[in-house]
């Protein structure tokens, strides 16, 4: 509980410091730093040490605070010290920009490194990052936090994307239309092994993993700066990397830790084929995704024969309104926050998603055992409603109501039952 | 009819067979559909069960068989096929990486599956018993001295086409076991009350001395087995309770305190036949009490024993009569009221002569006539077995050994038992 104040109140005084920097440029200082400007400044709303125009460190900090209720009650906290990190981020002239940042748990013990990449951005149509951060797969999944605009990602995010993993990617963009391509030492956090494995050294067998992933705002070149389909932006993606043989599968998983499909035995490829689409029309928001995982199950049956696939498909799609009339596009203006004495930025969410885990094969009676050709499914239904509210730069507070109803009373976090609800109330500190 | 169709040349055998096969089909069973969980455990039957698993998951089985990791398995038994079932590692010292002990759960990835009604069955590795028949016999002895056990047969253990080797099939301890011995009690089939399964604490010998108000001491011996989600009150509260009275209450006082938390009589019957069978692993065994699982009836406060694991038996055909009574608090309490002590030696008497009496057909009696039978029975499969911890030379030592125990065993009893109860020596003691 001390350690759990102390990083409160370390980002409650830093947070007002920068918005008080903020507050400051806003009457005046907005736009690029002077030249002369050296030392210990603000670059990108952040606390920084400024070494020249083009190069400087910028001090990261993420603090977020979850207070949760359950019906029924599934034993678990009420509150939870979501996520502290801290990081650094800056450029290194103008051709290269880096970011490092680390997580430290509830009792101040680091935990592992999130971000350490170095990105080449020379050229618009030829950039070049390695390192270690997100593979180019899914698109929430490829949002910040603070970007997000529920308090947990949908799903299909955290649960069928690679999220982040050591490499290279090669990306350009232009007139609307942006790619993606890499090639990565596993196949992401998100799909990491961990259970046991039967062979020993078959971690070592994961990936490697190529991905690519390609946008495009395609309403952009028919329309003018003002349309509102300009900011429509469209994309599909995919993975493909090994899968060693063992209980290696992705897995089922809700919100709040309980895995409602078990991992099954695979062999061969893992695949992730994802779709995407973003609008941003004024104050409102919509955007939704589609993603399907596909894992080999070669020789992996009963009498080791060859199953059909291990499929895990699933979608969401949900829409946001800034009722205090600001711009979603961009990031939402903070004039009006509670330190101007106004009521900062509120909007309103709604998403509905769902995510099912089965096989490829239905022929047969469906079974539960993770050697079955055709293997019982289980689905998650998840309605998330929320109010984001702005209070001033850096801080958010979020509440959620969230109605989850799965399709297999047997594989639920209160055997027997099917429907659950939730309510998070969040204070995310981020800069 | 069909003797005649037999000795008739103009009807050829594949019409019979043909009409015989319409006939089962009109009495509403197929030939397959007809088998049963007695079937199953048919005593005269050597069977072969087959496992279909894959070849890592059963080589992970062996080389991790101290742990208690599920793996999918189909089974297949006399032309059936149960699909979709669980399969684990299981035993206590009798645990082995070469031929290991299984438990095959069939509801283990779908709750309502049963085979030939039953949820799950012990495939008994017979490691610790090198004549390989001590635990069948036992539990065909207690069960015609009306003590709560599992039916037991053999089978040959086929995986994935590989014999294993020779195993018992053991009937497990669950609600089917429970309703099939307790049947209907006040019009309430016996199928869920709460069942324990007794576990042993090595280096920590109990024998029914008070461990005190906290029920964990309870919890860590009594495995609930049923009713899992209920209170650890519900659970272990009235075994601390039973524990506490037979501490505190003096023996003359013990019966009416006792009776309606415990069938003293089922009791003193299961510990007098055990004792028969000389069984020194048992309730009043070598380090304490063990194998067994306890039984709180339905919709009552009364408990019984369920006897289990009796591969220790026959150890000696002069095993004393009142072997450790002295040891555990309730037996020898029990044994100070003149009462239950008569009925114990009764039971011995009633096992000797059970042992000792000639069925139809039979030049000797049914203990030793059973035990030749079953040794017949597996005399073949027990040399072939590749996998079991002991020579053929070993096995038949075993065989002759457990031959030469009933006679002996019968003669022995039936004598100290009269000493015991100061009735006349039959003829022939000394």
């Amino acid at each position: 509980m001390p350690k759990r104040t102390l990083i409160l109140a370390v980002m409650a005084i830093v947070c007002l410091t920068t918005a008080g920097a903020r507050a400051q440029d806003q009457a005046g200082q907005t736009g690029p730093a002077n030249e002369a400007e050296r030392g210990f400044g603000w670059r990108n709303e952040r606390p920084s040490l400024i070494f020249g125009e083009d190069v400087y460190v910028s001090l990261r900090a993420k603090a977020v605070f979850d207070w949760r209720g359950f019906d029924p009650d599934l034993e678990e906290d009420t509150f939870d010290l979501n996520v502290a990190r801290v990081g650094l981020k800056g450029e290194l002239t103008r051709h290269f920009d880096f970011e490092i940042e680390r997580e430290m748990d509830e009792d101040g013990v680091w935990q592992d490194w999130k971000d350490v990449y170095v990105n080449w951005d020379t050229f618009d149509l030829f950039q070049v990052r390695a390192g270690r951060y997100k593979l180019p797969f899914g698109l929430e999944q490829n949002l910040g936090r603070t970007e997000i605009d529920f308090i947990y990602r949908a799903r299909i995010s955290t649960q069928l994307t690679p999220a982040r993993d050591k490499g290279v990617t090669v990306s350009g963009r232009d007139r609307g239309l942006g790619y993606e391509v890499g090639l990565f030492n596993t196949d992401g956090d998100i799909g990491k092994l961990t259970e046991p494995q039967f062979t020993p050294g078959a971690e070592d067998d994961l990936g490697p993993t190529f991905a690519a992933r390609v946008t495009a705002t395609v309403f952009r070149p028919f329309v003018g700066e003002d349309a509102a389909l300009r900011s429509l932006r469209v994309g599909v993606a995919y993975t493909n990397g090994n899968l060693p043989e063992g209980l290696n599968s992705l897995r089922g998983e809700t919100p709040y830790g309980y895995d409602y499909f078990e991992p099954v035995y695979v062999k061969g490829r893992r695949q992730r084929l994802g779709l995407e689409f973003d609008w941003t029309p004024g104050p409102f928001g919509v955007r939704g995704e589609w993603i399907q995982s596909r894992e080999d199950r070669l020789g992996q049956g009963l009498g080791n024969r060859d199953l059909s696939d291990f499929l895990g498909t699933g979608w969401y799609v949900y829409g946001t309104w800034i009722v205090t009339g600001q711009d979603k596009d961009d990031n939402i203006s903070m004039r009006r926050s509670v330190l101007h004495g106004g009521p900062g930025a509120i909007e309103l969410a709604l998403r509905y998603e769902q995510l099912s885990f089965g096989s490829a094969s239905s022929e047969g009676l469906p079974e539960r055992n993770p050697r079955a050709e055709h293997l019982f499914e289980n689905r998650d239904r998840i309605w998330t409603a929320g109010v984001n509210w702005y209070v001033m730069p850096h801080v958010k507070v979020v509440t959620n109501a969230i109605h989850e109803d799965f399709e297999d009373p047997a594989r639920t976090p209160l055997s027997g039952e099917t429907s659950f609800w939730s309510g998070v109330l969040r204070l995310q500190i981020v800069f | 009819m069909p003797r005649r169709h037999v000795a008739s040349p103009a009807v050829p055998d594949a019409l019979i067979a043909v009409v015989v096969w319409m006939l089962a089909l009109l009495a509403g069973a197929s030939p397959a559909g007809a088998q049963t969980a007695a079937d199953l455990f048919n005593p005269t039957v050597l069977h072969r069960v087959d496992l279909l698993m894959h070849s890592q998951d059963w080589e992970k089985l062996k080389q991790n068989f101290q742990e208690n990791t599920y793996y999918p398995a189909d089974l297949q038994w006399n032309g059936q096929t149960v699909r979709n079932s669980g399969v684990r590692s299981r035993g206590l010292g009798s645990r082995s990486g070469t031929k290991p002990g299984l438990r095959v759960d069939f509801d283990r990835y779908s709750t309502s599956q049963t085979f030939l009604g039953l949820k799950s069955m012990v495939l008994d590795n017979l490691t610790q018993d090198q004549s390989g028949v001590k635990e069948s016999v036992t539990m065909r002895l207690f069960a015609r001295l009306g003590v709560p056990a599992p039916r037991e047969s053999f089978a040959r253990l086929y995986v994935n086409n590989e014999l294993i080797g020779l195993y018992a099939v053991v009937e497990a301890i669950d609600k089917d076991l429970l309703a099939r011995v307790f049947g209907s009690i006040d019009g309430n089939v016996q199928n869920d009350g709460y069942l324990f399964e007794y576990n042993y604490l090595l280096g920590s010998p109990w024998r029914f001395d008070y461990l005190g108000s906290a029920l964990d001491p309870y919890q860590a011996r009594f495995d609930a087995k049923t009713k899992e989600d209920k209170s650890a009150a519900d659970k272990w509260g009235p075994i601390e309770e039973l524990v506490r009275l037979s501490n505190d209450t003096p023996a003359s006082a013990l019966a009416p305190m006792l009776e309606p938390r415990l069938d003293i009589a089922a009791l003193v019957r299961y510990v007098a036949a055990q004792n028969f069978v000389a069984q020194n692993d048992g309730f009043l065994g070598y380090d304490g009490m063990n194998n067994f699982y306890f039984y709180r009836l339905e919709d009552s406060t009364r408990h019984v024993f369920i006897a289990w694991d009796e591969d220790n038996a026959f150890l000696s055909a002069d095993f004393p009569l009142n072997t450790r009574h002295e040891e555990n608090i309730l037996m020898r309490k029990l044994m100070e009221a003149s009462t239950w002590k008569a009925q114990y030696y009764g039971v011995l008497q009633e096992a000797a002569d059970s042992a000792a009496q000639a069925e139809d057909g039979q030049a000797e009696g049914w203990l030793l006539a059973e035990m030749r039978r079953q040794l017949d029975l597996i005399g073949d499969a027990m040399r072939e077995d590749p996998s079991k911890p002991y020579t053929n030379d070993e096995h038949a030592a075993a065989r002759a050994a457990l031959l030469d125990f009933p006679a002996p065993r019968i003669s022995y009893v039936r004598c100290e038992s009269a000493r015991a109860t100061g009735a006349a020596l039959p003829a022939g003691c000394s």
